[in-house]
């Protein structure tokens, strides 16, 4: 909020003037080149990598450490789709991807509306859940459930395990019951945003004329949140889809292979198969394509733009004697989704080994000593990370706020192609774009040679983590915008004003907490990005998430596990500092704004905290 | 003003990230191996020249990282388990040949001896075996297995690593199919591994896990791995089959492009030294857990030297290997 100090009348006359002029001494060039330079960006952080990869499935020999030329064959991609491993992961990922987007977008939905618009009992705990469970990665979340379900693991050490669930589990129900524990809070975020965005005055209007909740839900709240329904349907689709976490371990473990680990299996060897990686790769990318297109195509018409400046907060419901069944299906949730696995991770991060259970000689205190004491690898690791996830925070979110306002106003064919690329890149793997990474800056004639960003340096990991954090960033901040009324930065227009003053002084404190929810999801996201980490790992010293990796698969997950635990607490305290005061400020404004009723004068009034 | 802080805010952005760590260090080493750390820092500390340790996770994702690197590759020295990947490096012209006059500096054991490849692709630092890791928990005494035929009686608990994933595991699968024989071996493993969500496993964590939790009675795993777990008191044994094992030599391999030779030849040589070994086994990790192939070194206390080797006939092995694996991916991997 420092950026906008207080001003009068007069410093506003004198800062427009400033901006103007500056506007004007801009050549037309720059003011026309906007589409251009977000085709740009999104071209260097993910449509080359992208492709470099992708083009292999087409160009197997190209950058073959043998013979390397560029001669075009069709034998990569015969060889995948004649291979009934390949049908079968396709089959199995869309299986998987269409019944999680399913069971997620329902929890979520459901979640969002009974932490926002009724009055349960814990309301305010209980939306702090899908936070928590977000901070969780999913290949520990992964980790933690098969700590739990296996045959000889904690539930069965308690005897809480009936044989046939154990057997069950590994399969298909249990990897949609993990993965929609671990993403409803993407699906919640979504629908809460739109929900917040709704206001009551229609829901009001349509209670004044008569109409029964339901009926309100049915036929106003429902086709209005239609959007943010459809788009947390697609991100979760995308998302299981280029999941890795649960892929590599209970999909591994139960005879499920997905299209992800055969990309991974394919490209973790030497010679690399590029051609194979790149060919299901290319599968995967048409998948999403393919629902991103389809979601088009069936809702044609314009997206609601729903805050106009005088939305007031909704009122909440009284559910009465559903409260406490209410607050008990919410509790249940965080039970399974935040409580039981964390239970696993601590109890796995202060025991000394698994075979032994929970007995006391067991315990030890050895691997949380080793994570907070100074000048050790784990700990220096995880202050790495932090500092890279801040930093990347910062330029991810500045970055997705800019594109973000200008591609409201862009043509829809620019806005399709990016929300496509968007999710194409969400449904990647990070492994593959992080080969595309190395690709690009360490074999491209130009680029190797650059010094900044460089291959092997930690600007490199921070723009390949940017370019994975990007597509969230945009979708969480283009919803927010997408509900401007465009009569707000109109009126700002027609009164003289810049462009980047309109974002800075109009847009901003608009959407200043889906710009600050977008600042946080990609710190905590970061903190815990795995194949980016993994493939861009800096000369200097790795990130705390190739360290947890490694000391899993070597079968050190007590250590693994203490520094899980101590990032997570690291990032719900930094993500607590930021949410809370931040909450304060902007609470007021709110009512302030609703009582202004000249666009103008209601966004000065917002500015000032 | 507006615009200048947003100007500001760039500038400052983009010094922020100018001013990280760029890395400037005399010797650039990726690997997989857990002591590589240690030894390094020891090294820097002797010799005072540092070392950027870089480890992108399992030795696959390592192989994937310099695949990817291709011809124009980052690191000065690798250090991995198996040979075979060595070799193919190096006839790619990734890898230089270690010279001649770094091997006659040591004191090779015969074990170290035989380890030597002809092309000079690698120099051997360590060796280990695959073994029969078996929970005690879930197997009585009576019924502990003694060969890799013994395994059929454990169908569908025996847990084992994909030889796609892992180069230590196609190297047991070529020495399997050469002491059992090929048509006996796959008739072998057909009646053993009849539980594909167990013989698939992506790394010896995961099969230490397996039989750890006891998903699986008995595992086919790097011994080292096993005798680690030991000495972190769970309840497993290493059985070495009666059919002979192969050796898995851990090679260190310099870049064919490297810029630091001196420095590179100076690590070789406190690798090979007293000091370099006893970095080497400063922890307890599965790698610490090595078999020394340098006179008048030992192995850990524990760990099991005393083995019957055989030699693995590397040309038919590497002759077979796409073969073999994808057969092995057909019949035992979902």
């Amino acid at each position: 909020m420092t950026i906008f100090p207080p001003t009068g009348a007069a410093a506003v006359a004198r800062g427009a003037s400033i901006a103007t002029s500056l506007q004007r001494g801009l050549p037309a060039l720059v003011r026309g080149s906007g589409p251009i330079a977000i085709y740009a960006v999104f071209a260097l952080l993910i449509g080359l990598p992208l492709a470099l990869v992708l083009v292999q499935a087409v160009v197997p020999d190209l950058f073959s450490a043998r013979d390397a030329g560029s001669a075009l064959s069709l034998e990569p991609l015969a060889r995948v789709f004649n291979s009934p491993r390949v049908a079968a992961s396709v089959l199995h990922s869309l299986e998987l991807g269409m019944l999680v987007a399913c069971t997620t977008t329902v929890v979520g939905g459901a979640f969002a509306i009974l932490v926002q618009r009724c009055d349960i009992p814990f309301r305010a705990a209980i939306s702090t859940v899908p936070w928590l469970v977000f901070l969780t990665p999913s290949y520990l979340k992964a980790l933690a459930w098969v700590l739990l379900m296996s045959s000889g693991g904690y539930l069965a050490q308690f005897g809480l395990l009936p044989s046939w669930l154990g057997t069950s589990f590994f399969g298909l129900g249990g990897l949609v019951f993990v993965h929609t524990l671990s993403l409803f809070p993407l699906a919640s975020f979504i629908i809460g945003s739109a929900l917040a965005g709704l206001g009551s005055e229609l829901e009001d209007a349509a209670r004044l004329s008569g109409a029964a909740p339901f009926r309100i839900w049915l036929r106003i709240n429902g086709p209005l949140l239609a959007p943010a329904i459809a788009l947390s349907f697609i991100a979760t689709f995308a998302e299981v889809l280029s999941d890795f976490g649960l892929a590599s371990t209970i999909a591994r473990m139960s005879d499920f292979g997905v299209l992800t680990y055969g990309i991974y299996a394919a490209a973790s060897d030497y010679p690399v198969d590029f051609p194979a990686a790149g060919a299901q790769a290319l599968v995967l990318l048409s998948l999403v394509l393919l629902v991103v297109v389809a979601d088009r195509l069936l809702r044609r018409r314009a997206d609601p733009r729903l805050i106009s400046g005088r939305a007031r907060p909704a009122r909440l419901y009284n559910p009465g004697s559903w409260r406490w069944p209410a607050m008990a299906s919410a509790l249940a949730t965080a039970f399974l989704a935040l409580v039981l696995p964390l239970a696993a991770i601590v109890a796995r991060a202060l025991t000394q080994t698994l075979g032994n259970g929970l007995v006391w000689s067991n315990f030890t205190s050895a691997n949380v000593t080793a994570v907070l004491g100074a000048n050790t690898a784990a700990n220096e690791g995880l202050l790495r990370s932090l500092f890279y996830a801040g930093l990347t925070a910062l330029i991810t979110s500045a970055l997705a706020l800019l594109l973000s306002a200008r591609l409201d106003r862009a043509s829809p064919v620019l806005r399709t192609a990016v929300i496509g690329l968007s999710l194409g890149a969400v449904a990647i793997p990070g492994i593959v774009l992080g080969f595309g990474y190395i690709l690009v800056w360490n074999r491209l004639p130009g680029f190797r040679d650059w010094p900044f960003p460089h291959y092997g340096d930690g600007s490199l990991l921070v723009m390949g983590y940017v370019a994975a954090a990007l597509p969230y960033c945009l979708v969480v901040i283009l919803s927010a915008i997408g509900q401007l009324a465009p009569s707000l930065t109109d009126a700002a227009r027609l009164h003289g004003v810049g462009t980047l003053r309109r974002l800075l002084a109009i847009t901003l404190p608009l959407v200043l907490l889906s710009v600050v929810t977008a600042f946080l999801l990609t710190f905590i996201r970061t903190v815990f990005e795995l194949p980016m980490s993994q493939m861009l790992i800096p000369q200097s010293g790795p990130p705390a998430p190739t360290l947890i990796l490694k000391l899993f698969s070597h079968d050190r997950d007590g250590l693994a596990s203490a520094i899980a635990l101590t990032a997570m607490a690291a990032a719900a305290i930094g993500a607590a500092l930021v949410w809370y005061p931040l909450q304060r400020l902007v609470r007021p404004r709110r009512s302030s704004v609703a009582v202004d009723t000249h666009g103008n004068q209601s966004v000065r009034t917002g500015a000032q905290p | 003003m507006r615009t200048r802080t947003t100007f500001c805010f760039a500038i400052s952005l983009s010094t922020l990230a100018l001013t990280m760590p760029a890395s400037a260090s005399d010797l650039v080493l990726y690997d997989a191996l857990d002591f590589a750390g240690p030894v390094a820092k020891a090294f820097q500390a002797k010799t005072g020249l540092t070392v950027d340790v870089v480890e992108p996770g399992s030795t696959g994702e390592t192989l994937g990282k310099i695949a990817a690197e291709g011809n124009n590759p980052q690191f000065d020295i690798v250090w991995l388990d198996g040979s075979a990947v060595m070799e193919r490096m190096a006839a790619d012209h990734v890898l230089q040949a270690i010279p001649a006059a770094a091997y006659d500096k040591v004191a090779f054991t015969d074990l170290g001896k035989s380890l030597i490849p002809q092309s000079h692709a690698f120099l051997p630092t360590g060796t280990s075996t695959t073994a029969i890791e078996v929970n005690t928990k879930k197997v009585p005494a009576d019924k502990m297995p003694k060969s890799w035929a013994d395994l059929q009686s454990f169908a569908g608990s025996v847990a084992a690593k994909d030889p796609n994933l892992s180069g230590p595991a196609y190297q047991w699968l070529a020495g399997f199919f050469q002491t059992n024989g090929l048509d006996t071996g796959k008739t072998l493993l057909s009646k053993t591994l009849t539980n594909k969500s167990l013989s698939g496993l992506s790394s010896g964590g995961k099969v230490n896990k397996a039989v750890l939790t006891g998903d699986a009675s008995v595992g086919i795993n790097q011994d080292s791995a096993i005798f680690s777990k030991i000495a972190a008191g769970e309840p497993v044994v290493a059985v070495y089959p009666s059919e002979g094992s192969v050796s898995l030599p851990q090679g260190l391999g310099i870049s064919a492009k490297t810029q630091h030779m001196d420095a590179a030849q100076k690590f070789i040589d406190f690798v090979t030294s007293a000091e370099g070994q006893a970095a080497m086994q400063n922890g307890d990790d599965t790698d610490f857990f090595y078999i020394p192939i340098i006179k008048g070194i030992n192995a850990k206390p524990g760990r099991e030297t005393n083995i019957a080797y055989t030699h693995l006939d590397d040309a038919v092995a590497s002759a077979h290997e796409t073969e073999w694996k994808q057969w092995y991916k057909d019949n035992f991997v979902q």
